[in-house]
C-alpha cells in the first residue's frame, strides 16, 4: 500500500506539471493568430476530451508500442514502469486538453489593452507572453484550474487498468491475495483524502497570495 | 519625424480614415480633437501600427511602417504610449511596471533599471507609492505611472490616446502638468485629447478631425477660437457651450 502511494504521489506530480505545461502550449495555439496552429489547438481539445482517459491509458499500454519497431514494443513491454509511464502519457494527453480550454479562457479574461501596452513598450511576443500574459492566465484561471488538477489526481485511479501499482490498484490486490477489503479500503480513502486535503490547500493558499491580481484584472475590465 | 501620405483604412465597410495626409516634426506637439467616432484614436494607433493601414504609407522616424522589412518591434520601443485606461500590468507593482521593458527590452541590469524607475517616479510625483499595486493607486496615479513606464524606454515620440478621459476631475491635472512638462522639454508628442486648456497652452497644432477626415489644421488660437470649417465651429460650439456666429440655416 505504500508503494500505491508512492506511484500515486508520482502519477499526481508528473501529471499536474506535464499537464500544465502541454496546456498551455495549446492553449497558446488556440488564440494565436496562425491559422496552422489554432487549427491544430482546436483538433487537439476536440480528439483528447471528447474520448475518455480511460481509453488513452489502455491506448497508451496495450497499442502505441505495436505502433512502433519490434525491438522498441519488446523493450516497453518489458519494462517494469511501463505501465506508469503509460499511465502518465494517457492522463497528461487527457487533462492537457480541459487545462488548455480553462487557460484560454483566462487569456480571453485579459483586456485587450494589457497586450497593447506590452506591445508599445517594444516587448516581443515571446516576452508579451512570458511577463505579461501568462501571469495573468493563471491567476485568472485558477479556481477553475485548481479544480481540474483534482480531478486529474482522482483519475490517476484509472491507472489501475493498465496494472500501474498505484492506490487504487494496491487496494484491490490487498482485497483480492487477503480478502482484507474493509480494512484496505479504510486506508486507501484515507489516503486520498489526506493527498486531496494537501491538494486543496496548496490551491487555496495560491488563490489568497495572488489575490490582489485578480481583483484587479477584473476591475480594469469593467472600465473598459 | 511622423508622415502620413494619403492614409486611408476601412473597418470592414466603415471608412475610418479618409486621405490623411500629415506630417509632424520634431519636438512638436501635435492636439487631435475632433467629435467621437471620427478617427482620433485609430489614426494615433496606426503611428505605432497598432492598427495597420489599407492603402497610403507611414512613414516614423525615417522608417515605412508598410515596408516588412521594418523591425516594428524595434521601431515600437521607440514610441512610447499612453492609453485612456492606463493599461498597467495588474500584477506588478509601481516599479516593475516601469522597469519590466527597459529590462527586458533595453537589457539594463536590475539596478541601473531600478535606479532610472525611481527618478522617473519621483518625477511624476509617486516615489512613495513604488511598491503599491495598480489597484491600490488612484486613476491619476495610475495614469502617472503608465506614462513614468512609457518615458523609461526614452521614447523619441509619445502618443496619447485620451489620456484624462477616464480620469475624477480632480485627477486630471495632476496627468496634464506632467504632459506640460514634457512637452516644455521639447517631446514629440501627439495627444488625442478633450482638454482644451491643455492645447491651447502646449500644442504647436491642433488637428481637427470628423468623420475619418482631417478638417482643418493649425495653431490653436485659429481651431477654437476661429475656426474656418462650419463643422470644425458646430464643434467648437458645443465644446464650449457657446452660439456659433455666422451659422446659416443649411450648416446646421
Amino acid at each position: 500500500m505504500i508503494t500505491g502511494v508512492k506511484i500515486t504521489l508520482i502519477l499526481l506530480v508528473s501529471t499536474t506539471i506535464s499537464s500544465l505545461l502541454l496546456g498551455t502550449v495549446i492553449a497558446i495555439m488556440r488564440v494565436s493568430r496562425i491559422k496552422v496552429l489554432r487549427a491544430f489547438g482546436t483538433l487537439y481539445v476536440e480528439i483528447f476530451r471528447n474520448i475518455p482517459g480511460l481509453f488513452w491509458l489502455l491506448f497508451f499500454y496495450f497499442v502505441f508500442p505495436d505502433l512502433l519497431p519490434p525491438g522498441l514494443a519488446i523493450k516497453l513491454n518489458t519494462y517494469t514502469y511501463y505501465p506508469v509511464v503509460a499511465g502518465i502519457v494517457g492522463l497528461t494527453v487527457d487533462n492537457a486538453s480541459y487545462v488548455s480550454d480553462i487557460l484560454r479562457s483566462g487569456r480571453l479574461a485579459i483586456p485587450h489593452g494589457q497586450r497593447e501596452a506590452a506591445i508599445s513598450t517594444g516587448l516581443g511576443r515571446v516576452q508579451q507572453y512570458i511577463h505579461v500574459l501568462l501571469p495573468q492566465m493563471f491567476r485568472a484561471a485558477l479556481p477553475p484550474l485548481g479544480t481540474r488538477m483534482v480531478h486529474n489526481f482522482k483519475n490517476t485511479s484509472l491507472c489501475m487498468a493498465i496494472t500501474a501499482p498505484e492506490i487504487t490498484w494496491a487496494t484491490q490486490q490487498i482485497e483480492s491475495l487477503t480478502f482484507r477489503g474493509i480494512e484496505a479500503t479504510a486506508v486507501a480513502t484515507l489516503f486520498y483524502i489526506l493527498l486531496a486535503g494537501v491538494m486543496v490547500s496548496i490551491i487555496i493558499t495560491l488563490e489568497k497570495v495572488l489575490k490582489i491580481d485578480i481583483s484587479s484584472i477584473s476591475h480594469s475590465e469593467t472600465a473598459s | 519625424m511622423i508622415k502620413f501620405i494619403a492614409t486611408n483604412k476601412w473597418f470592414h465597410n466603415h471608412h475610418v480614415l479618409r486621405n490623411i495626409n500629415l506630417e509632424i516634426s520634431k519636438g512638436e506637439v501635435i492636439v487631435i480633437c475632433g467629435p467621437s467616432g471620427a478617427g482620433k484614436s485609430t489614426l494615433l494607433r496606426t503611428i505605432n501600427k497598432l492598427e495597420s493601414i489599407d492603402d497610403g504609407e507611414i512613414i516614423v522616424d525615417g522608417m515605412y511602417l508598410s515596408d516588412p522589412k521594418t523591425d516594428l518591434t524595434a521601431l515600437r520601443a521607440e514610441i512610447g504610449m499612453v492609453f485612456q485606461h492606463f493599461n498597467l500590468y495588474p500584477h506588478k507593482t509601481a516599479l516593475k511596471n516601469i522597469t519590466l521593458a527597459p529590462r527586458k527590452v533595453r537589457g539594463l541590469g536590475k539596478k541601473q533599471a531600478t535606479e532610472k524607475a525611481l527618478k522617473l517616479l519621483e518625477r511624476v510625483g509617486l516615489t512613495h507609492r513604488r511598491d503599491a499595486f495598480p489597484v491600490q493607486l488612484s486613476g491619476g496615479e495610475q495614469q502617472r505611472v503608465a506614462i513614468a513606464r512609457s518615458l523609461a524606454m526614452e521614447p523619441k515620440i509619445m502618443l496619447f490616446d485620451e489620456p484624462t478621459s477616464a480620469l475624477d476631475p480632480e485627477l486630471i491635472n495632476e496627468v496634464l502638468d506632467v504632459m506640460v512638462s514634457l512637452a516644455k522639454e521639447g517631446m514629440t508628442m501627439v495627444v488625442v485629447t478633450h482638454e482644451i486648456g491643455f492645447a491651447q497652452k502646449v500644442a504647436d497644432r491642433v488637428v481637427f478631425m470628423d468623420d475619418g477626415e482631417i478638417i482643418e489644421t493649425g495653431i490653436p488660437p485659429d481651431i477654437f477660437v476661429n475656426p474656418q470649417h462650419p463643422r470644425t465651429r458646430n464643434f467648437m460650439s458645443s465644446v464650449f457651450h457657446i452660439p456659433v456666429f455666422g451659422e446659416t440655416e443649411e450648416e446646421k
